[in-house]
């Protein structure tokens, strides 16, 4: 997935030739390997053991039920603060001068939360984007997924106000901890969102793109899909308000350009 | 649907019924953001939840707590929390699980390390944690999770 750089040969979509078609197949695999490997197993253990696979898939009933109680508000809602809230407004509440105030807030926002970890991902991106610093990211991530409210009601049912109560306490702080660790491991340039000041010209952040073709169908003479992540065709007489359209429209701001 | 996930569903109606009466296309515009984005996780969360179920279908929960349970305490904590990484479970499942691991003599620290890595700490979930955040970023979370994860452990055994 590395060996094709951004500034990209000519496009070939127009001419599909059956070659091209196997060749798109086979990046189609290499961009989703994971879910082709687990359909894989699937149908490996449907022929040796049917009953594991059956099993399975009654198994992940449960699961795709959860992810579409919780999923599509997410992502309406992700969406919805990233078109209202400024920059500057996540900057001053979960930036790096947030100090206090940001920890705690973050820890309110994750344990307000609902549905599996997977379910911050989007959120957590868009905020880091937007200026949110590292440490207050990790504090949401992690209290998203251990001290969330009902999960703690659940616990103490189970096993004991006293046990849940302990843990909670024992959680929070090693929260704090590591992700005051994590921010000192972690710097900027390690995460997805770079910033690419020094750099001239058309810049896709292939790490952060996300494949979701906005760009391509917005001006489409300058972005083309290739891997199913977004790439620059060519950028000589571009039309600047139609570019400037397309990178405000990248759902992870993985667009950037410098005169 | 718990209260958090029906507040959540209410707030972003609020939400959105507000944005809309500011600024319809703006409205429209992050709808179709949303939209996209959710195309563009689609099918990596497809294939972690189709591969939980069949984590749980090859080494039932019952099975971990099985192996887990004729450890003794220090090892069956590791191994619990190693367990914990590898899925995710609903609560509603976990909790009974592991007060029946508990109360089967397995002791608090390998229920607790295993309750903690089995919602923080995720194998499974790594690809779309990395996609999103980077390779750096997700092994050190994931890392320092696990290992906070059996000084809670720890912790929790010696106090109770």
């Amino acid at each position: 997935m590395t060996n094709s750089k951004t500034n990209a040969t000519p496009s070939s979509k127009t001419n599909a030739t059956p070659n091209s078609k196997t060749n798109a197949m086979i990046k189609w695999v290499k961009n989703n390997m994971f879910i082709c490997i687990v359909i894989l197993i699937y149908v490996f253990l449907m022929a040796i053991a049917p009953k594991i696979s059956l099993h399975g898939i009654k198994n992940s009933g449960y699961y795709i039920k959860e992810m579409f109680m919780i999923m599509p508000v997410i992502f309406v809602l992700t969406a919805l603060l990233d078109t209202w809230i400024p920059k500057e407004t996540i900057m001053k509440v979960l930036g790096k001068e947030s100090k206090r105030k940001g920890v705690i807030f973050s820890f309110i926002l994750g344990s307000v939360s609902a549905g599996p970890i997977y379910a911050a991902f989007p959120l957590c991106g868009m905020l880091l984007n937007k200026g949110a610093s590292i440490r207050n990211i990790v504090i949401i991530l992690s209290s998203w997924a251990v001290v969330k409210i009902p999960m703690l009601l659940n616990e103490a049912k189970f096993l004991g106000t006293k046990f849940m109560a302990l843990r909670w306490l024992l959680t929070i702080s090693a929260i704090l901890i590591f992700s005051w660790v994590m921010a000192q491991i972690i710097k900027e340039d390690d995460m997805v969102v770079q910033r690419r000041d020094n750099k001239k010209g058309l810049y896709i952040n292939r790490d952060a793109c996300m494949g979701c073709s906005i760009c391509s169908k917005l001006y489409s003479e300058v972005f083309n899909m290739e891997n199913k992540k977004a790439s620059v065709i060519h950028q000589i007489e571009m039309d600047y308000e139609k570019l400037k359209h397309a990178i405000k429209s990248c759902p992870v701001s993985a667009i950037e350009y410098h005169d | 649907m718990d209260v958090f996930t029906l507040a959540i569903w209410i707030a972003t109606a609020v939400l959105l019924g507000f944005s809309f009466y500011k600024d319809k296309e703006k409205t429209i515009s992050a709808l179709k953001k949303a939209l996209s984005m959710g195309r563009g996780m689609a099918l990596s969360i497809f294939g972690v939840i189709f591969a939980i179920g069949l984590i749980l279908a090859i080494i039932p929960p019952e099975t971990i707590a099985d192996i887990v349970g004729k450890q003794n305490v220090l090892v069956a904590t590791v191994a619990a929390a190693a367990f914990g990484t590898v899925t995710l479970i609903p609560a509603f499942i976990a909790f009974p699980l592991i007060g029946t691991l508990a109360g089967a003599g397995v002791g608090i620290m390998p229920s607790v390390a295993f309750l903690t890595t089995l919602t923080m700490v995720g194998v499974v979930t790594f690809p779309l944690e990395k996609k999103q955040f980077g390779t750096k970023f997700t092994i050190v979370r994931n890392g320092l999770s696990f290992i906070f994860a059996i000084v809670i452990a720890l912790m929790m055994g010696v106090i109770l």
